[in-house]
């Protein structure tokens, strides 16, 4: 802990928090998360938790910022409040908070000292994890063999949350619901013109390859450095938010129609729960990479883990961008994928 | 053939890959395909679940673990009597409520049948997993999924379903985020989330602080997600205005999945010398309970929309099971653990009547029903069927289990426990018998019979008679299941 670097970065957190909520603008508010996301990536990275610093860059500071600034277009700036019975409400809401709060701070008086080497959370598993990844798993980053091997199953349904809230937003906002008959959308509406800056969209156009490359990197290189399926995919969707902001809907939904984003998002997490039934299938339990060498030429029981891992990355990745763009342009356009930011 | 030792992860797979299927059959083929894949799925999960409680009965509890990975390395599935009984118990349900949910979600939402039914798969799909884990963590990203499904399905009922599904997507997160903190309390303590490598660490901590905050957090969590009083005020609104598929299928299980969770974590994570000797919070738990019973009745009491009135109802009954798990002895756990499925039968009964119903007349309010015996003869009896386990009649099934709890009560020497009980029985009593003033004795407009479609009918009759069925069986049940299922020490 270096307390020159954590004292600032929590007050901060603590100054965020509290604006979040007392700012009466909601865009202001939405601001100020984003921020306070930035802030908590900070910490993470400084606690060596650099995957996690990631995800929050990615979805925290990011793409969540964007779906709140798309909420925000679509409803109000405003907070408006009810009048009656607001006091004794505000009252007991804070009553609950402090009680909340008191049990915390009595709890973390108990806690091990922070980054204690001896503390069960470093003593328990974590040997495990960390002197026999490499050769259960051949994956250097002990994070994603966690996360898409020894815990995969919760990755997985983590996965599957991503597509239920996209198909809960889907059943919500969309007008009329889905549209599944007959040609998907009106292939090539002309990009409009005469509206919007064309600095902007030009450097936007000459970024989107480099952004989707990197986040084709961040899938790829999971193995080895930060990163993974749900950054990389985080990253990919937004090159089709910074798209649809930039010039408009349309421009995105062009690349990726509803339908395909539909599809795409089922496919992703197919892939992952394939991958698993797979092994099922080839008689060992579910989600065992390692029987996957029988079909694998000319690898191991490890290496084959190693390429699953990779196999279930890419289908996170994928479902992750469909969902991105499937929430962002239900939200931007009220479900009518009429008109965006 | 199938291995049977993978039958586990099946009731949990067939209708996650139902979902995909559901998805992909209404986005390139038709949506016609959506209603039977989604039964065809549900009915292979629930053969599954059956098969595996056949083996659990048979040579004892059964561990599974993913990936391969030995516990606590990896995620470990654990079936023992409790959560086999109660897997069964889920995909039963489920399988009827989808059946009768064809001619409402037809009508209440026709364009959105493709996105309805994977919602309402992967809502089983949650609830399946979360009972079925032996892993802290697991269990609450499946809470995850069965939260944000539930929030969905509630959402997209009529206008003011959206401010009740609102409401419940504030506390049900509160409620999650509680659960999930205090599990990371635990984690920090022992440096573990399999739950029975938690059982074995935990007892060297149980004089911590940070331990006891843990609990509580889960504890209060938990409470929440199930709607025990006084956190109950998101249950009846968000209940009442979902659309009718969604409550059959909701307010069975919801709430009895958390109790199971409950009984789960005070038994299995924890042990029942910590949470009923080491915390000396048992008592005004099961007074809170008493209070949940009352409140809950007296408000059902008061309601002019018969629907709400059951919403009521099972915030009453929630507080029967919290009650019987915290008497703390074995009637009373017995009682609480029969009632759970008892409950679940009896709710969907209820509910799947309540749909048909609305289906059929329209409307909700207690006057609509005017001369409804008369119209829709055999939905009425399957509906009385239900009523009198509610009220605890013999032979039906809600006899049974408010028989060992009020034993339970009075070896535990609660006798207001006792007293709530009798007295939730007498109100239930008054609010049928209201119904059948009203549909029996006054006068229909037209006094023709409109029974309910076939799809709705047959559902609603086998829910009945498995009340029935259940009652009379109670007995083997107790035997045969639940009795492994108290834990022991009781």
């Amino acid at each position: 802990m270096i307390w020159q670097f954590d004292l600032p970065i929590l007050t901060l957190i603590v100054i965020c928090g509290a604006f979040a909520i007392l700012v009466k603008d909601l865009l202001g508010s939405a601001i100020i998360f984003g921020a306070y996301s930035f802030l908590m990536c900070l910490l993470w990275t400084e606690m060596g938790a650099v995957d996690v610093a990631f995800t929050e860059a990615a979805v925290g500071a990011g793409v969540s910022t964007v779906l709140f600034f798309a909420a925000v277009h679509r409803t109000s700036r405003e907070v408006r409040s009810r009048k009656s019975g607001r006091k004794l409400y505000k009252g007991l809401g804070l009553l609950a908070s402090g009680i909340l709060g008191g049990i915390l701070f009595y709890a973390s008086g108990d806690f091990p000292g922070w980054a204690d080497p001896a503390s069960p959370a470093a003593t328990h598993l974590s040997p495990h994890f960390i002197t026999r990844t490499i050769a259960e798993t051949s994956v250097p980053n002990i994070v994603t063999s966690v996360l898409a091997d020894y815990r995969g199953f919760d990755t997985m349904f983590e996965t599957a949350v991503v597509f239920t809230a996209g198909l809960a937003v889907l059943i919500l906002l969309r007008i009329g619901g889905c549209r599944t008959a007959g040609p998907v959308w009106q292939t090539a509406a002309a990009i409009r013109p005469a509206y919007g800056d064309s600095i902007i969209r030009f450097v936007t156009r000459q970024l989107t390859p480099f952004i989707q490359l990197f986040a084709l990197y961040v899938v790829a290189h999971g193995h080895h450095s930060p990163g993974g399926g749900f950054q990389g995919g985080v990253i990919l969707g937004a090159s089709f938010i910074l798209l649809a902001i930039s010039y408009d809907l349309n421009m995105a939904m062009n690349r990726i129609n509803e339908k395909a984003a539909l599809l795409l998002a089922n496919s992703g997490l197919l892939l992952y729960a394939g991958i698993g039934l797979l092994c099922l299938l080839l008689g060992a339990n579910f989600l065992d990479y390692s029987i996957l060498q029988r079909i694998l030429p000319g690898v191991d029981g490890v290496a084959a883990r190693s390429h699953a891992m990779l196999g279930v990355e890419i289908g996170v990745a994928v479902t992750v961008m469909a969902i991105v763009m499937l929430i962002y342009n239900n939200l931007v356009s009220n479900g009518t994928y009429e008109k965006g930011l | 053939m199938i291995d049977p030792g993978q039958l586990p992860i099946l009731i949990v797979i067939i209708p996650l890959f139902g979902a995909f299927a559901v998805s992909l059959a209404g986005c390139c083929l038709s949506k016609r395909w959506c209603l039977p894949l989604t039964v065809l799925a549900l009915a292979g999960s629930g053969w599954a679940a059956f098969a595996t409680l056949n083996q659990v009965i048979a040579r004892g509890p059964i561990s599974y673990r993913l990936g391969g990975w030995p516990p606590p390395m990896g995620i470990e599935y654990v079936i023992d009597h409790l959560n086999g009984l109660v897997l069964v118990v889920i995909t039963v349900v489920a399988l009827l409520a989808a059946i009768s949910s064809k001619r409402s979600v037809e009508v209440e939402m026709p364009n959105r049948i493709n996105l309805y039914y994977p919602l309402y798969l992967l809502l089983v799909t949650g609830l399946l997993g979360m009972t079925i884990t032996g892993d802290a963590f697991n269990l609450y990203v499946l809470l995850e999924i069965s939260a944000l499904t539930t929030y969905a399905l509630i959402a997209v009922g009529r206008v003011r379903a959206l401010h009740a599904g609102f409401n419940y997507l504030i506390l049900g997160t509160i409620g999650a985020s509680l659960y999930l903190l205090g599990t990371g309390h635990l984690y920090i303590m022992t440096g573990s989330l399999n739950m029975a490598d938690l059982a074995v660490i935990l007892p060297d901590l149980y004089s911590s602080p940070a331990v006891l905050v843990g609990f509580i957090l889960i504890m209060v969590g938990i409470w929440t997600k199930m709607a025990f009083f006084p956190l109950h005020t998101w249950l009846p609104n968000s209940y009442t205005y979902a659309p009718d598929a969604t409550s059959c299928l909701i307010a069975p299980l919801m709430t009895k999945v958390s109790v199971y969770i409950m009984l789960r974590v005070m038994f299995s994570l924890f042990t029942p010398a910590y949470v009923f000797d080491h915390l000396t919070v048992a008592a005004p738990i099961v007074w809170l309970a008493t209070a949940a019973i009352i409140a809950g009745s007296l408000l059902a009491l008061a309601q002019k929309d018969f629907k709400k009135m059951l919403t009521y109802l099972i915030v009453a009954e929630v507080g029967y099971m919290v009650g019987g798990a915290w008497l703390a002895n074995r009637y009373g756990i017995t009682g609480a653990i029969l009632h759970i499925i008892n409950d679940a039968l009896m709710t969907l009964c209820l509910f799947l009547a309540a749909a048909a119903i609305i289906h059929k007349i329209g409307g909700r309010k207690l006057q609509d029903l005017k001369g409804i015996f008369h119209r829709m003869p055999l939905t009425m009896a399957a509906f009385m069927v239900g009523a009198l386990s509610m009220i605890g009649v013999p032979p039906t099934a809600g006899f049974f289990s408010k028989w060992y709890l009020i034993l339970g009560g009075i070896q535990a020497g609660h006798w207001e426990f006792v007293a709530a009980l009798l007295f939730s029985s007498l109100v239930n009593a008054v609010l049928f018998f209201r119904i059948v003033e009203i549909g029996f004795f006054e006068k229909p407009e037209n006094g023709e019979i409109a029974e309910a479609p076939l799809s709705m009918l047959v559902p609603l009759l086998l829910a009945a008679a498995s009340l029935i069925v259940v009652g009379i069986y109670s007995g083997d049940i107790v035997t045969t299941v639940i009795r492994h299922a108290v834990p022991e020490g009781i």
